[in-house]
């Protein structure tokens, strides 16, 4: 395409976006032309979904302009958005899996016969001739509950194109796809460009983006790195953009002596999570897991606290095989689990600082309560992890994300856990408690503790770690002692270029 | 308004209960100075006797609604182990034995209750719903529909007053409220009232053996509703079928009333007391100023709408502030 030819139908200006102290979004610039397939790339938090969201309306920016056919905004509605034609597909398909294709692609405006009712039949034959036109073959009467994944995300494509979308943002559409599907999906992304739309994609999956893109943007830290012609830039290039960052970010640890195997993992599987999985645990170590999302990580961890069931394999703890039926076997045992979403999964929102604390050790501590010590337990925890907040009673939904994640962290060092396992340790945390959490993790290590780290964060997983396991797509690919690897490397595991 | 006057304001609305207390204080202000026999010994009397079986059956509603779950069975449950205890006292069983066995039979419906919701992982609103049916159909065959006059055997309990104004019966609910508060407050069970409620998949995953608990919670629940079906046997001096309908309700609304969210998490004793307290002054008062009947359930539904509100928005207000 010649660049004078070009129409820009998308412009976006200076976008910044603060939460709290965190920045999502810095001074961002960006745009779109019809006919083109505009890749976001960038590392988890680089900035790209918030990105997403001020397009289609769901967030708004604190700053900037966006420029959509000709139109300036300073933000966008839902509502205006859509009027514009901006359509987004998330990973998670959003359709209404009891009724049918053609039920779906007319969902919210019904066509209808002379007496107010639903024309079904004159809506099969739209939906099939709007199909036609784009070479899909999807049966319009079959119900969506028994399309597959990729035909769902099809299906989300027609949907957004009845109402007339001009411009396509797809959120990672490819990742719970096989290699067919993800190729069936980027011929219909190709189509669509053709056809003037201007897509906006995201994927962690590289190579793809390379064989569908025409531009590449990249982000990190909420910020625009550079935007590359795909015909003139290599993924060798995209990689170091996506990671290059200041040394500063990079934590320095203090060495740990690692001594006996505590925890052994043989060929444990759960189907459909993860397979064949094998490794060691040592005392004082600090094993980093790494890979994309959806590698099966936090499946992994679930099974090894017993919170979910294995299919096959063998754990073995401290010389005994562990068999748990629930959480509560394998706690007794000396294990924790901080989870990813603490929110969902760990925080007891509406309850005190001190009842959110003692949970565990409460089913140890005998029917009656010692409310005295266990205030001054909390009080020492407290001061100890420098927890911020109005006293011991006060709600900890009220705590900030760094905090909330040090109030679960204080309930396993009360209940004196002996392995830990962190699913996104600062995930949603500010620099400051981040630092605080790493300080502690090491601590616990020479404390002869021993941790198990799924960590999406590059940095965190090299400069924390003393060994890191990769997982793709359920397997555990290799595992690499950190001081070996650089940031390019483990991502080129992650995504599978070393190795093909 | 002053500084000071503002301060008072804001902490007597902090709490759900001290807004209660407010409102029933005033009810009782209007009442007492509309019709000065609403102060009178005898009254107040009468009115503590009221609401005694009504707290005890609160006091399980809080457990219950706190850790999440819900038994609308209760009322049931009253008709049925009542009929029994009855039953038992006319072939001439030892009254309190008869008691005894009654208090057995409401802790084993409730225990199955709950027992069958956490087998089959389905709410347990809708399973004691029910089993409202199933209570009830056993307590009509076993009196083929009729009424159980005990003859005064087991009066002890609901004729009794300290100093001729307090009732034997408010003594025992009280007793009720400060069971319910040590559970919740002062012990191992209690905390996990809380945390169940608040956050089930979070309590699971710091190793409560949420199954066992919640059973423990519907069979506590079972224990106080038996209790106070007890009470309203010695109380009335009969019993049948449907003796206890609609307390159920009456329970969970004084709970909610008290400041607890129905999704569960939160709540204590003092809100559930206020909130019994608020539907036992209403009745009262209202009657005492001689409102028309009729008038008087459309008033007692529109000052327990604004109860809810409060606590509602109140809540809701919670909310906002943790986002």
């Amino acid at each position: 395409m010649d660049q004078n030819t070009r129409t820009e139908i998308l412009a976006i200006h200076d976008l910044s976006k603060n939460f709290g102290d965190t920045v999502a979004l810095d001074h961002v610039r960006f745009n779109l032309y019809a006919g083109e397939v505009h890749c976001l790339v960038g590392e988890n938090g680089a900035g790209k979904s918030t990105l997403i969201k001020i397009l289609s309306g769901a967030e708004r920016a604190d700053t900037g302009r966006i420029i959509a056919f000709g139109q300036t905004y300073s933000r966008l509605s839902p509502n205006q958005s859509l009027a514009l034609g901006i359509a987004t597909i998330y990973q998670e398909v959003e359709l209404v899996k009891s009724l049918t294709v053609a039920d779906n692609i007319f969902l919210g405006h019904e066509l209808k016969t002379r007496f107010g009712l639903v024309d079904y039949l004159t809506q099969n034959r739209e939906a099939r001739a709007l199909m036609d036109s784009l070479n899909i073959t999807l049966p319009e009467t079959a119900l969506v509950q028994d399309l597959t994944p990729a035909q769902q995300q099809i299906l989300q494509i027609v949907k957004a194109l009845h109402v007339n979308a001009r411009i396509m943002i797809m959120d990672e559409p490819t990742s719970s796809l096989g290699i067919e599907e993800t190729k069936v999906l980027m011929n219909i992304v190709r189509q669509l460009a053709s056809q003037k739309l201007g897509v906006i994609y995201i994927s962690h999956y590289l190579q793809e983006i390379f064989e569908i893109g025409d531009r590449i943007t990249v982000l990190k830290d909420g910020q625009v790195v550079d935007t590359f012609d795909v015909r003139s830039t290599d993924l060798r290039t995209i990689t170091k953009s996506m990671i290059g960052r200041e040394r500063s970010l990079f934590y320095g640890r203090d060495a740990v002596e690692t001594g006996a195997v505590v925890l052994q993992v043989h060929n444990l599987s759960r189907f459909g999570h993860f397979e064949n999985v094998s490794f060691n645990l040592h005392r004082g170590e600090i094993l980093g897991f790494g890979g994309v999302v959806g590698a099966g990580r936090t499946a992994l961890m679930n099974v090894i606290f017993g919170a979910d069931r294995r299919d096959t394999g063998e754990i073995i703890l401290n010389g005994r095989p562990l068999n748990p039926d629930s959480p509560r076997d394998t706690i007794e045992q000396g294990m924790a689990m901080i989870p990813e979403d603490r929110k969902v999964l760990g925080l007891f929102d509406l309850r005190s600082l001190l009842e959110n604390i003692t949970i565990v050790v409460n089913e140890t501590s005998g029917p009656v309560l010692d409310h005295r010590r266990e205030n001054a337990a909390v009080q020492e925890i407290v001061k100890r992890l420098h927890i911020v907040a109005a006293g011991i009673r006060q709600m900890a939904g009220f705590l900030s994300g760094g905090n909330q994640q040090k109030v679960i962290l204080a309930r396993w060092l009360l209940s004196k856990a002996q392995i830990l396992i962190f699913d996104e340790p600062t995930k949603g945390v500010d620099i400051g408690a981040k630092e605080q959490i790493y300080n502690l993790m090491v601590q616990l290590a020479k404390d002869g503790k021993s941790i198990l780290m799924v960590s999406s964060d590059m940095p965190e997983l090299i400069s924390l770690s003393t060994r890191i396991a990769v997982m793709r797509e359920g397997k555990l690919v290799v595992t690499l002692h950190s001081k070996q690897v650089t940031e390019q490397e483990l991502l080129g595991y992650f995504l599978g270029i070393h190795d093909n | 308004m002053t500084d000071l006057g503002a301060t008072i304001k804001r902490r007597l609305l902090a709490n759900q209960w001290s807004f209660l207390l407010i409102v029933v204080v005033l009810l009782s202000i209007i009442a007492g100075t509309v019709n000065n026999r609403y102060f009178w010994p005898g009254n107040i009397s009468n009115l503590l006797g009221q609401i005694s079986v009504l707290s005890l059956v609160a006091c399980g509603a809080t457990i219950l609604i706190i850790s999440g779950n819900f038994d609308i069975s209760v009322g049931a449950n009253i008709g049925l182990s009542s009929v029994v205890m009855a039953m038992l006292m006319r072939s001439g069983v030892f009254p309190p034995l008869a008691a005894f066995v009654g208090v057995l039979i409401a802790i084993v419906c409730a225990s199955l209750i709950g027992g069958a919701a956490i087998l089959f992982r389905a709410p347990s609103f809708i399973i004691s719903l029910a089993a409202i049916g199933v209570f009830q159909g056993i307590a009509l065959f076993i009196t083929q529909g009729t009424i159980q006059t005990i003859y005064g055997q087991f009066e002890f309990l609901g004729g009794m007053k300290i100093f001729n104004v307090l009732p034997l019966l408010f003594i025992i609910a009280l007793l009720g409220y400060g069971l319910t508060h040590f559970i919740l407050t002062r012990t191992q069970l209690g905390r996990c009232v809380y945390a169940i409620g608040n956050n089930q998949r979070a309590a699971y995953l710091a190793g409560i053996n949420v199954n066992r608990q919640k059973l423990i919670f519907f069979a506590l629940n079972g224990l106080f509703v038996g209790c106070a079906a007890m009470l309203l046997l010695s109380r009335v001096g009969a019993a049948q079928p449907s003796t206890g309908t609609g307390i159920e309700l009456q329970a969970i609304g004084s709970v909610v009333i008290g400041g607890a969210p129905m999704s569960g998490g939160k709540g204590n004793v003092l809100g559930t007391f206020c909130g019994v307290l608020l539907w036992g002054v209403i009745g009262n008062a209202l009657n005492m100023m001689r409102v028309n009947p009729y008038i008087q359930d459309v008033i007692i539904g529109l000052l327990i709408i604004f109860a809810v509100a409060v606590s509602s928005l109140r809540l809701h207000a919670e909310k906002a502030m943790m986002e």
